[in-house]
């Protein structure tokens, strides 16, 4: 059965797992003989991982990002879904570990990688858009873990904040046995957000995120608050529930911001953002777009990750 | 009393809105930009009501008339009570368009997406036609089947292009602009709406007799000197291109289409001459307060007016139909 499988494989994926395992010349991390099992509760679901994994596969940017701060790139067997370039500290590791699929793999893909475990960054990829269901890959004895962040909606923190960033960091570094790795991290970033944070001006932050027509902007309980919250600054749509809301150019006139933070994504690029609201006929004349008082966030900073310090520096760097 | 009831809407709708502008506010606005007073509204106010409100609630009396139009021709030109200006697959070329440009990356702007529907729309039109009137007349029939085929096959290749090509993010974006929505009706948009709305009505006005004489069926119509075949075409052109400049500033919304007509009947009966400027004038206000509601319900948030139409128009249309069947006994 196996070898026909495999005969039928492409050849790449074939050649890509090869080299995986005899590139592996690097010393792994010891993992620490005390690494018993780790149980936790992720999304709601009881996950019990009896010994660090070996063959870890990564979805979406922020799940493969956290793995490589952490210093993981050697258990990593496979990633999957990038929104954004991996940030130049990681390049070198992320260069390493097969790349299974541009977005989510098929399960059959991902079962032919032969995981011990599947961390993603959105519930999306436990779907039928992705690798199918999570309970059918925890009966197969794959471990997996979902960012809290992205969790569906009723396990999900009511309102996320840059701990639940970190209690991630925690948990991951936890189920790969390297605990301390998670605090030097954290550590580090929590430091730079206090240092970003500090003497920032007050001010009304608008949160575009994308829409022309009804413009989709940062609400009250996501990373886009999350960030506006941890850089110190005030969120004009702070009213409107959810992570993302639609409103109108109006409401948007209305509550006048001082600042327009513009998500720039490869699928919606600031540059177009800016020009739309200097072209609007209303929005033109909006102080905020008048004085240019504008700040550029990749998207890849606004999900839970490793990155979210990025933004807040960004965002706090421009009210200073 | 419609006209009338027209007016009081747009005036009314007017002053309604997310932002919390006085009356008095709204009023001094218009007044300033019609040159009846001297402006001492802040910027942005003048902005609020001028630029944003004021041309989304006239544009969303101009479509609502137009589809519920449109409906009524189709309706009667195609002797099929199921009609509706999306009959012709131009709403499905429409969302195929939109969704091309947005996927390809031609521009996310208005004018480049209301582009793409337009041409989109014309597209799928034009093979309704040519698939219907192939070698022979355009049998109302046959209209209706290569229209439905037509949608189908858009329909189809829109959530292809859509799953295959388009980021989830992009997507989102795509369906505010498929569930249809007046939230970027500005003043360009709206010109284009009303000269082809005004253009259309002409012509519909014009072959107000010749369409009562449809509703008694093709020889009919013929036997009272009607030229069916002439005639039948340029109503379908006119309906499409009509529906082709509406779903390219709204997106396609439903209901309205199919549902005014029969109202409308209700209360004029059958002839079209009385029933054409009733119908658009109740089209016009239905989409008005729709309209209105989409933007000040949820407030701040906003919704696609696509999504209301039928959730306050189906309630309406139960009364009027219990009204209907007591007055017939």
């Amino acid at each position: 059965m196996r070898s026909p499988m495999r005969a039928l494989a492409p050849l790449s994926v074939v050649f890509i797992l090869l080299t995986g395992c005899g590139a592996d010349t690097e010393p792994a991390a010891p993992a620490p003989a005390s690494a018993g099992p780790v149980a936790l509760t992720n999304c709601g679901t009881p996950v019990t991982i009896a010994k660090p994994p070996q063959r870890a596969v990564t979805m979406n940017q922020s799940a493969t990002e956290i793995m490589l701060a952490l210093g993981l790139q050697d258990r990593m067997i496979g990633t999957a879904y990038l929104d954004d370039q991996v940030l130049p500290d990681y390049a070198a590791a992320y260069a390493k570990v097969p790349v299974l699929a541009k977005e989510y793999p098929s399960k059959e893909k991902l079962l032919e990688a032969e995981p011990d475990f599947v961390y993603a960054s959105f519930n999306s990829a436990f779907s039928d858009e992705g690798v199918g269901d999570r309970a059918d890959w925890q009966n197969l004895g794959v471990g997996t873990y979902i960012s809290p962040a992205g969790c569906p909606k009723d396990t999900r923190p009511e309102k996320l904040a840059i701990d639940d960033v970190f209690g991630e960091i925690r948990e991951v570094a936890a189920v790969f046995g390297v605990p301390e790795r998670a605090e030097t991290l954290t550590t580090a970033q929590r430091d730079r957000i206090a240092k970003a944070a500090a003497n920032v001006k007050a001010a009304k932050v608008l949160w575009w995120d994308g829409g022309s027509d009804a413009p989709s902007v940062g609400a009250c309980c996501g990373g886009p608050a999350m960030i506006m919250t941890a850089a110190g600054v005030t969120n004009a749509f702070a009213d409107l529930d959810g992570s993302w809301g639609d409103t109108s150019w109006e409401t948007v006139t209305e509550r006048n911001p001082d600042v327009i933070v513009l998500i720039d994504a490869t699928w919606d690029p600031a540059d177009k953002k800016r020009a739309f609201l200097e072209k609007h006929a209303t929005l033109k004349d909006l102080p905020a777009v008048k004085a240019k008082k504008y700040v550029v966030i990749p998207f890849s900073s606004t999900s839970a990750g490793v990155r979210n310090v990025l933004a807040v520096e960004a965002l706090a760097g421009a009210l200073r | 009393m419609l006209a009338a009831g027209l007016v009081l809407s747009v005036g009314a709708a007017v002053t309604v809105g997310p932002a919390d502008l006085s009356m008095g506010t709204v009023w001094s606005v218009v007044a300033a930009h019609t040159g009846l007073a001297e402006s001492t509204v802040p910027l942005l106010r003048d902005h609020i009501v001028w630029e944003l409100r004021l041309p989304r609630v006239i544009a969303a009396a101009v479509v609502g008339a137009g589809l519920a139009v449109v409906g009524a021709v189709l309706q009667t030109v195609t002797r099929n009570p199921l009609a509706d200006p999306y009959l012709l697959g131009v709403s499905s070329g429409a969302s195929l368009g939109a969704v091309g440009v947005i996927v390809l990356g031609l521009g996310a702007g208005v004018a480049a997406l209301a582009g793409g529907a337009f041409l989109g729309a014309l597209a799928a039109f034009a093979l309704v036609l040519l698939i219907a009137g192939w070698r022979g007349t355009l049998r109302p029939t046959r209209v209706v089947l290569a229209g439905v085929a037509i949608a189908q096959l858009c329909a189809a290749l829109t959530s292809f292009v859509i799953i295959w090509a388009a980021d989830p993010h992009a997507t989102q974006s795509i369906t505010f602009w498929l569930s249809g929505s007046m939230a970027r009706a500005d003043w360009t948009a709206l010109a284009w709406a009303g000269v082809a709305l005004g253009v259309a009505l002409v012509v519909i006005l014009w072959h107000a007799r010749a369409l009562n004489a449809f509703a008694f069926g093709e020889e009919a119509a013929a036997a009272l000197g009607i030229a069916v075949g002439r005639v039948r075409w340029v109503l379908l052109v006119v309906a499409a291109l009509l529906t082709a400049v509406l779903v390219a500033v709204s997106g396609a919304i439903g209901f309205v289409g199919l549902i005014l007509p029969h109202a409308a009947r209700f209360v004029t009966g059958p002839d079209h001459r009385r029933l054409l400027p009733v119908v658009a004038l109740a089209g016009a206000i239905f989409l008005i307060w729709v309209d209105t509601a989409a933007r000040t319900v949820f407030e701040p948030r906003e919704l696609p007016a696509g999504v209301l139409t039928a959730v306050i128009g189906v309630p309406a249309f139960v009364i009027l139909l219990s009204r209907g069947r007591d007055a017939a006994r």
